[in-house]
């Protein structure tokens, strides 16, 4: 049941991302990370693919579930710019199907796995609804109400998205969904129709936003709130159909009994931290000043989906210490037009390019090198205001946990 | 309670909400045909700036066939002025460098091909001595425009220098060569347009790879190009760049750069505002959330641009300004810099339109 996820992200996930750009984001405490030749990074990709092929038929089990974490997670940590919530959740699911044992004879599985797997699901949905109660998504409808228009030549429900409170609509009812919907999912009562609406959101968002396979992982992962029965059930009807049978093995279809297994010391310490970390990181935000959505400290790795408008430009100047000579980057030098984009309104991107400026102009030729960012970003729909100070020279700054003193505070 | 009455209570409670909020003053009418947007972007832009380029090349290479067949002095002048004219008419062309103009297999963008700058004189001198070229080769820097220019225009020259230098077969065979390689090229790209057309204006999404998106895209790549590689570079403004330097400039043996420049500058500033108003981007800003904002924000920076351009002498020497009091032109760059983010940024995100293929933040 936990391996759905996989099924349906192994279809989808063989795009090809690594074009030739000259400088990388990297994570804050993974820098290390470097990408390797195109070759290299197909012969990844084809790994990747067998590896989730191998789990989701259960061959070679541990080898593939280790490779298919580790091939994942180093594809995503190759580029910041890249970063994405539902990455973040299949490799952490990933990480978690190395350590499911093996089903026993009876084809079973110990709970924990399961419950594992759905407080997952719970913490991503969860905190994604929590994160839509704030002024701009409820009050406002933004971002919605810059999105939807955008969408109105989608067939039948078009002309309704250019509607104000069809933004409305779909801000509150997403929040109360996201809230929601893992209790709903929970609850035996409820589930059918949860999961009808689980379908619906997702297909919907799925249509509206380029968002990937990130529907089909959800729709596909939901699944495991539903019973044994069900499963053995969906199991035996899909086995019926030819070609998708062979897709869908049979996979540990039951619960084993907590007495017929124990959970070792470690592996319950380590469950418990990392049920800690899930429940508590999201929240570290709280720990800086200012707005999160304007300074997006602490923004990433909390399931904060779709949430705000914003976008940037992003000026760099380059100033010779020796010579007072000051420059202007034009960054698609170095950057593709993603990159740039993504860039151009984070401020722990815009620091490290601005290192990589200074590094490469003063192997260039410029003489220690000042490097100051003019960065204007727009909100949801507001006029554009300087996210950073302009005079302060990058250089002189470090990345790391404390609050950016150089981010400006947002102007109402 | 059951799981209906729970969603049915949830689903009134937000209609509820929503309803609530209709009358909102700010709640504008979103409705914009893109479409229309598109069509009139084709038939009163696009495809009017193609054919124009088109008539401008064809009359380059009339007069350059008339000017090589006897080289004189007198018929010098018209082909220099054929080239001027539709040097200029491309100016208004250049950032529809999507669809039939953009890249297909080894073929660059038309923008690539035909108005590369600086053109390298290294190659061009080479073929003008070897007496061989290949037209369709990598080496965008030694043909188009610039090339063309390179051999018609010397400022160190007389005419009767220049004209002379075409009793040489090379220069004449060179000289038609890349004036028919040029009307070829736009002429193939205004001919696609006659069935890409349709397709052009059915395409109305917002998605990447809409005609939306292509055609912002590289809207704003032209306009980024215009402050970067029109004033920047030759400015010396590039980060690593310890001088100004005349060199880069484009249209620098004509001495037309700066010419060229407020023809790309008006021209992008037209297409913006659009003749029909309403079928525009401008016009698209002004139906969208905080759209009269950047409409207003974009026009102001627009105005000290204009006034800028125009307080300057169209047939400024760029070079000799350059090289002995470039502050009138800095200025320039400084205030297209500032313009950036009402293009680049502001209006994509106004727009919701998507610039790439790769699923943004926030999933």
């Amino acid at each position: 049941m936990a391996f759905s996820a996989v099924r349906f992200v192994y279809l989808g996930w063989i795009e090809d991302h690594y074009t030739e750009p000259v400088f990388h984001f990297t994570y804050f405490g993974f820098s290390w990370v470097k990408p390797i030749s195109a070759a290299g990074l197909y012969l990844v990709h084809l790994l990747m693919l067998l590896a989730a092929i191998g789990v989701a038929l259960g061959r070679l089990y541990r080898l593939s579930a280790i490779v298919l974490f580790l091939t994942f997670t180093y594809t995503e940590l190759i580029d910041l710019t890249y970063y994405l919530n539902h990455y973040y959740f299949v490799s952490l699911i990933c990480l978690w199907l190395i350590f499911i044992p093996e089903p026993d004879s009876k084809n079973t599985l110990p709970a924990w796995c399961k419950w594992l797997i759905m407080f997952q699901l719970g913490v991503v949905y969860t905190f994604a609804g929590l994160a839509k109660i704030n002024y701009d998504w409820l009050i406002e409808a933004l971002p919605l109400r810059i999105w939807l228009p955008a969408h109105d030549d989608l067939p039948i429900i078009g002309k309704l998205l250019t509607l104000p409170e069809t933004a409305y609509v779909f801000s509150w009812f997403g929040m109360i969904y996201d809230c929601n919907i893992a209790f709903f999912l929970l609850y035996n009562r409820t589930r059918p129709f949860a999961y009808f609406t689980v379908i619906i959101f997702h297909v919907l968002t799925g249509l509206l936003f380029q968002i990937g396979v990130f529907p089909l992982v959800m729709i596909g992962a939901t699944l495991i709130f539903f019973s044994e029965n069900w499963h053995q059930r969906f199991q035996q009807i899909i086995s019926h159909i030819p070609l998708l049978g062979g897709l869908f093995v049979v996979f540990p279809s039951g619960e084993r009994e907590p007495t017929q297994y124990r959970m070792s010391f470690i592996l319950r310490t380590f469950l418990t931290i990392y049920v800690i970390f899930q429940v508590a990181f999201p929240w570290r935000y709280l720990l800086y000043p200012g707005n999160l959505f304007w300074t997006e400290e602490g923004y990433r790795f909390s399931w904060r989906v779709m949430l705000v408008e914003k976008a940037g430009d992003a000026t760099f100047y380059v100033k010779d210490s020796k010579t007072g000579r000051e420059g202007i980057v034009y960054n698609r030098e170095f950057l593709n037009i993603h990159q740039e984009k993504q860039m151009a309104y984070q401020p722990d991107m815009i620091l490290q390019f601005a290192h990589f400026l200074g590094k490469h102009y003063s192997r260039n030729g410029v003489s220690n090198p000042e490097v100051r960012a003019e960065v204007y970003v727009t909100k949801n729909a507001r006029p554009t205001q300087l996210l950073i100070d302009p005079k302060v020279d990058l250089m002189k700054v470090q990345d790391g946990w404390a609050p950016k003193s150089w981010i400006l505070p947002e102007k109402e | 309670m059951t799981n209906r009455k729970i969603l049915f209570a949830l689903l009134a409670i937000t209609f509820g909400i929503a309803a609530c909020k209709k009358d909102e003053p700010d709640d504008q009418n979103n409705s914009f045909d893109r479409a229309a947007m598109l069509a009139e972007y084709r038939d009163v832009f696009i495809k009017p700036a193609f054919n124009s380029a088109l008539q401008k090349a064809e009359a380059l290479e009339l007069a350059a066939s008339t000017f090589t067949t006897n080289p004189s002095t007198e018929q010098l002048a018209p082909v220099q002025n054929a080239w001027i004219d539709a040097a200029i008419a491309w100016q208004s062309a250049c950032w529809y460098n999507f669809g039939p103009a953009g890249e297909a297999g080894i073929k660059k963008s038309i923008q690539e091909e035909i108005a590369t700058f600086p053109v390298s004189l290294t190659k061009l001198n080479t073929i003008l001595t070897s007496g061989t070229w290949n037209i369709n080769d990598f080496n965008r820097d030694a043909r188009g425009f610039y090339a063309i220019e390179y051999l018609l225009f010397d400022a160190t020259l007389t005419s009767e220098q220049i004209s002379e230098r075409f009793q040489n077969e090379v220069y004449r065979n060179f000289l038609n060569a890349l004036c028919l390689d040029l009307k070829t090229r736009i002429l193939d790209v205004k001919n696609a347009w006659n069935s890409y057309g349709s397709e052009f204006t059915s395409n109305a999404g917002t998605d990447a790879g809409s005609s939306v998106s292509m055609m912002y895209n590289e809207f704003v790549k032209s306009y980024e190009g215009l402050k970067n590689f029109k004033f920047g570079l030759p400015l010396g403004l590039r980060p690593g760049q310890t001088a100004v330097d005349p060199t880069l400039l484009e249209a620098r043996f004509s001495k037309i750069s700066f010419r060229l420049a407020r023809a790309n500058f008006n021209a992008m500033v037209n297409f913006y505002r659009g003749v029909d108003q309403n079928k525009s981007f401008k016009g698209y800003l002004k139906t969208v959330t905080g759209g009269e904002a950047l409409v207003t924000a974009t026009e102001a920076q627009l105005s000290i641009l204009t006034t800028q351009f125009n307080n300057i002498d169209e047939n400024l020497d760029m070079e000799t300004r350059i090289l002995n009091d470039p502050q009138v032109l800095i200025d320039i760059h400084t205030e297209l810099q500032k313009n950036t983010k009402n293009f680049k940024s502001d209006m994509s995100s106004l727009l919701g339109i998507a610039i790439t293929y790769a699923s943004g933040d926030g999933d």
